[in-house]
This record gives structure tokens, C-alpha cells and sequence, in this order.
């Protein structure tokens, strides 16, 4: 008897083999579908629904996929979210419709072309000091309650369906990517060795907003939820962004602190997204409880010998994702991509531990046919015992 | 000649302040600020350069050998053009139309120039037009830099647009590049890192890939 998707993602994150590999799709940004693809899919598969954004925002360009999309695409996850404050939402809306999007950090984005936004808007460029992280008028108030209002009942229902598994995350409480947006990537890369205790006092400042809007997450959700979303982006096409000693000086100790005050919390297995080839820090991320690695980036330095890591992490981590986002997925056939995802499954399936995704977000030059080849494949090919 | 050790330690470590001391000493002293510039100062960089490619320094310690260097060279930039220095050639480099993203871009501008280029950097979400004004001006090297699939396309009608002059040469760079995409586009060279883009630079207008 088929397992129901709840079931075959709790028993591949709890390493043993379900009916078949789970597909994790759809659900949050780095595991979201861009509006065109989205569009693209629906047409394919004839479904009409509205072109929503997740988060309610639609300068990130991410779609809010329709129930029967989702079905389609054989998710065996949903997704409760957070939003915005409603006073945030309001503004932007209400605001030119070319200006600049600003968030509730005071961070934001800028419009570089039809429906293209990027991360432009850094408000404390020139910060260098802790006083002026205390100056700063803009921090977050993370007790508004218009965050998390949905919460309750969207993670309610989807417990009382029983069908998916849950997988929540709140937007972007990622302290190295939270950092670049508030200061500029390079700006902050700098101030990492030029002003090293301030870059670690404004680590420990936002992981105090992250902390705080969890700690409220979890309490709308209760126990009504499978896997918990984190991360941040460590890795290069190549390598690691900072060295692995400067990982583990400035936010191994972040990330460890905040993984423990989830767990203190919730028994849901903690997901960490990081692009890029990671590979030098999987021990770390083992060692400071993540359950789940997102998104395994098979193109990326030595994130591309997916036995070495089978072999090496597989029975105390689960990997997610593994599909090609740079070469196949934009630019493959679809039987191309068909032949990756079969490559993948067969390489870190065994034994479970393994849900098939896109590697980050399905940007806007993938091809919908190509999608739906990626979770055909996987439905057609996935189940176990693996051929 | 002779490496100024205290210098080249300074860039390779990124140590801003203690670079900017060392070069303005050495201007106040009237020492030859061409030599510095060829025999430390560029191997320095060149150093750090070869470092990251072999992933034993990671991006923050080149962004901060990188401003260094840049700092060194806004001092001796006046007197290396007083005293007659000729770069060795003109380039102009730039993210490509849409695309945003200029952290690799702007290492590549300032190793270009530490390597005695001299550099018009167009900045971001540059169109054609935008490098047709830039070789107008004298560049006889187009570099275009795009960290997106999305924006990696838009390298496309530059690579089009100069592909019938023989005078300037495309050279293509960042993280979603790979020497195929250049090929196939008809660049004339490829970077697979800030580093390595100076090989492809210099490459691509028949010098050595490696200096001496």
C-alpha cells in the first residue's frame, strides 16, 4: 500500500527507505518555483489559478503554487510561512510601484527590469561600531502579531489532513545572508576582518531577531510541523565563501545556538539551506544538529562527487535536492533532465536519507516541460528498491 | 631590484593602512614607484590571486588585499602617469544588462589594474551601447561578468555585437561561465576566476598568460 507524502518524507528523514524518493517542491524560496515557470506548468497541465507570490511578495517573483499545481507535481510537502507585518505589506503596496521594495530590517530590493528585483538596499553600509547598531532606528519588531496571525490555523489544518509533510520557515532568519542585506555582501565580508567584533556583535544582533520571531513561529505552530527551514549561503561555485576557520569563529556558534533553541522547542528536524560546494562543512552542520542539508549543489566544486558524500554523511544527514538548476534544468532536454534525476537517486536514495528538489529556486529560464520531467522522473523512477 | 617584504606581506595579508603608509613613504622618498608597482606590488596581488584559486585564502581576504591594492594604487596612480608609465593596455569591464551583482567584477577591475591595465570599469546592468562607448574611448578588451543563469545570456549581443572587429577581443567571466558558454557565444577568452581572468586578459591580445 502507498505510503501518504507525510509518511514517505518522515520515513526517508528518518533514513530508511519509503515507497519512494520524496519531492520537495514548491514550498518556500530556495525551494520555490519562479512565476514564469509556474505559469508555464500551469498551462501545461491546464490548471487555472491566480498568479500568487509567496510571502505575499511579489518583488521576490517566487509563486505561491495552487494546491492542484502541487499535485501535480507530486510535492510531498506544504509549506506554512510567515508574512511581512501588515503595516510593511500595506506601505509596499501603497508605495510607486518602481521604487524601491523595503522590508521590516529596512533592507530591500530595487527594480532592475520587469518583474526583476535585486537585494540593492543595504541600510547600514557604513557601520562599523556596536553604537551604531544601537543608533540604528530600523530594527524589526518581531512581536507584531500580523507575522504569524495564519500560522496557527494553516499548520492546524494541514496536521489535520494528515496527507503532507509540513515544512515551515519563516523569511530569511539567516544571520550571514541578513547580514549582507543590512550592510552590502562585500561590506560585510570586509568588516569580517577589518572589524571583527563589530561583524560578530551584528551577527549576534540579528541571530536576537531570528531567535525572537522563531520562538513565536514555533508557538503558532506547535506540533504541527515536520521540518523546520534555516540556513545560509556558505559556498561558491568553487568553494567556501569565508575559510572554514572563519566559519567556525564568527557562525558555526550562531548557527549551533540557534539550532538548539529550535530544538529546545520542537521535535521537527531542523532543514539547513546553504548553496554552493558546502562539503567542507557538513561535519560542522552534523555536529551542530541539522537534519536535512538543502540544497546539494551538484555543480559546485565538491558538492559534485555525490558518492563521496553518500558514503561519508549519509547516515547522519538527509539530502535534499540535487537537481541541476545551472546547466540541466535550463538548458537540458528533458531527457536529460530524467537521466540526472535517475543519477541522483541511485547515488544518495539507497537506504533513504534522500528527497529530490531543483537546487535552488526554479529561476525564470527553466523550461516547465523540464520541471515536470524532474518530478515525473522521480515518480516513475523513485520507488524502492531502487533499480 | 628587490621585493619590499614588508610591503608585499602588507597586500598579501590586506593590512589597508599599513599598505597606504609603506607606498606614501615611498613616494615621499622619491623611490620608483614603477619598480614597486611591478616588482611587489603586482606579485603580491598576483599571490593572493593564485592563494584563492587554490582555495587557501577565501573571498573577505581578497576583498581586503584587493582594497589594498587599490589604495596603493590610487596613491601612485598620478605620479606612474607623471612619469610616463604606459599601461600595457586599455580595458573596460562591466556586469552585463540585468545583472547587478559586481563583488567578482570589481575584483577583476582591480587585479586588472594592480596588473598594469588600465581599467574603465562601466559598473552594472551594462547594455551594448554601453561598451561600444567604452572601446570608443580606447578599450581594446571587453570583459563582461554575470553571476546568473538568467543574466548569463545577456553576454550574447555583446559577444554578437564585436564579433567583426578584429581590434577588440571579449573575454567572459563569473560563476555560472564555463569555457563552453564562451565558446559558444564566440568570446575570445574565459576567466574561471579573478585571477584567472588577468591570464585570459592578457591572452587574448598575444602576451603571456603568466607575466614575469
Amino acid at each position: 500500500m502507498p505510503m501518504t507524502s507525510r509518511e514517505r518524507v518522515l520515513t526517508a528523514i528518518n533514513h530508511e527507505e519509503p515507497d519512494r524518493v520524496p519531492i520537495v517542491i514548491g514550498v518556500s524560496n530556495a525551494t520555490g518555483i519562479k512565476m514564469k515557470p509556474y505559469q508555464g506548468i500551469k498551462d501545461i497541465v491546464s490548471v487555472k489559478a491566480p498568479d500568487d507570490y509567496i510571502y505575499d511578495w511579489p518583488e521576490l517573483g517566487t509563486a505561491l503554487i495552487d494546491e492542484e499545481t502541487m499535485h501535480r507535481l507530486h510535492s510531498d510537502v506544504r509549506g506554512v510561512l510567515d508574512l511581512e507585518p501588515e503595516s510593511v505589506r500595506r506601505w509596499n503596496r501603497r508605495r510607486d510601484p518602481h521604487s524601491d521594495y523595503i522590508d521590516s530590517w529596512g533592507s530591500g530590493q530595487t527594480e532592475i527590469g520587469p518583474d526583476d528585483w535585486y537585494p540593492a538596499v543595504h541600510p547600514l553600509p557604513d557601520a562599523t561600531t556596536v553604537a551604531d547598531l544601537d543608533a540604528y532606528e530600523g530594527w524589526p519588531d518581531m512581536s507584531d502579531s500580523t507575522r504569524i496571525a495564519h500560522v496557527r490555523e494553516t499548520a492546524r489544518r494541514l496536521a489535520e489532513e494528515n496527507e503532507y509533510a509540513i515544512l515551515a520557515t519563516p523569511w530569511l532568519l539567516f544571520p550571514f545572508e541578513r547580514a549582507h542585506a543590512m550592510q552590502g555582501m562585500d561590506v560585510f565580508l570586509l568588516n569580517m576582518i577589518e572589524h571583527p567584533d563589530f561583524a560578530r556583535a551584528l551577527l549576534e544582533r540579528i541571530a536576537g531577531y531570528c531567535k525572537e520571531l522563531m520562538g513565536r513561529f514555533l508557538q503558532e505552530l506547535g506540533d504541527n510541523v515536520d521540518i523546520i527551514k534555516i540556513g545560509d549561503d556558505l559556498g561558491t561555485q568553487k568553494s567556501l565563501m569565508i575559510s572554514p576557520r572563519m566559519y567556525r569563529d564568527f557562525l558555526k556558534p550562531v548557527h549551533a545556538d540557534f539550532i538548539s533553541f529550535i530544538k529546545e522547542r520542537t521535535s521537527a528536524k531542523v532543514f539547513f539551506h546553504s548553496d554552493g560546494d558546502v562539503a567542507p562543512l557538513i561535519e560542522d552542520f552534523i555536529e551542530i544538529g541539522v537534519d536535512i542539508l538543502n540544497p546539494i549543489q551538484t555543480n559546485a566544486g565538491t558538492m559534485s562527487d555525490l558518492p563521496a558524500l553518500k558514503k561519508r554523511f549519509g547516515d547522519n544527514i538527509v539530502f535534499c535536492g540535487g537537481i541541476d538548476t545551472d546547466q540541466v534544468l535550463p538548458l537540458g532536454s528533458e531527457q536529460d533532465v530524467r537521466d540526472e534525476v535517475r543519477r541522483v537517486m541511485q547515488i544518495l536514495g539507497p537506504g533513504g536519507g534522500c528527497m529530490i528538489g531543483a537546487v535552488h529556486t526554479v529561476m525564470n529560464d527553466v523550461p516547465p516541460e523540464n520541471v515536470l520531467a524532474m518530478v515525473d522522473a522521480v515518480a516513475e523512477f523513485g520507488h524502492y528498491p531502487l533499480q | 631590484m628587490s621585493i619590499d617584504d614588508e610591503l608585499w606581506d602588507a597586500i598579501v595579508f590586506g593590512e589597508r593602512a599599513v599598505v597606504a603608509r609603506l607606498v606614501q613613504a615611498a613616494v615621499d622618498n622619491n623611490a620608483d614607484v614603477v619598480e614597486l608597482l611591478n616588482v611587489t606590488m603586482i606579485p603580491a596581488l598576483r599571490e593572493v590571486g593564485n592563494q584563492f584559486s587554490a582555495g587557501e585564502v577565501f573571498v573577505p581576504e581578497m576583498l581586503s588585499s584587493a582594497k589594498a591594492m587599490q589604495g596603493a594604487i590610487d596613491i601612485i596612480g598620478p605620479l606612474l602617469t607623471k612619469s610616463g608609465h604606459k599601461p600595457i593596455a586599455k580595458v573596460c569591464i562591466g556586469s552585463v544588462q540585468g545583472d547587478l551583482h559586481d563583488i567578482g567584477k570589481n575584483l577583476v577591475a582591480i587585479m586588472l589594474r594592480g596588473s598594469g591595465f588600465e581599467v574603465d570599469d562601466l559598473g552594472v546592468d551594462c547594455r551594448v551601447d554601453d561598451f561600444e562607448a567604452a572601446v570608443d574611448r580606447g578599450a581594446e578588451v571587453v570583459c563582461l561578468s554575470a553571476l546568473l543563469t538568467t543574466t548569463r545570456d545577456a553576454m550574447r549581443p555583446v559577444a554578437d555585437h564585436f564579433s567583426n572587429r578584429d581590434d577588440v577581443k571579449v573575454v567572459v567571466g563569473g560563476a555560472v561561465i564555463s569555457q563552453e558558454f564562451a565558446d559558444e557565444i564566440g568570446a575570445d577568452g574565459f576567466g574561471l576566476d579573478a585571477s584567472d581572468a588577468i591570464r585570459a586578459v592578457r591572452e587574448c591580445l598575444g602576451l603571456a598568460g603568466n607575466p614575469g
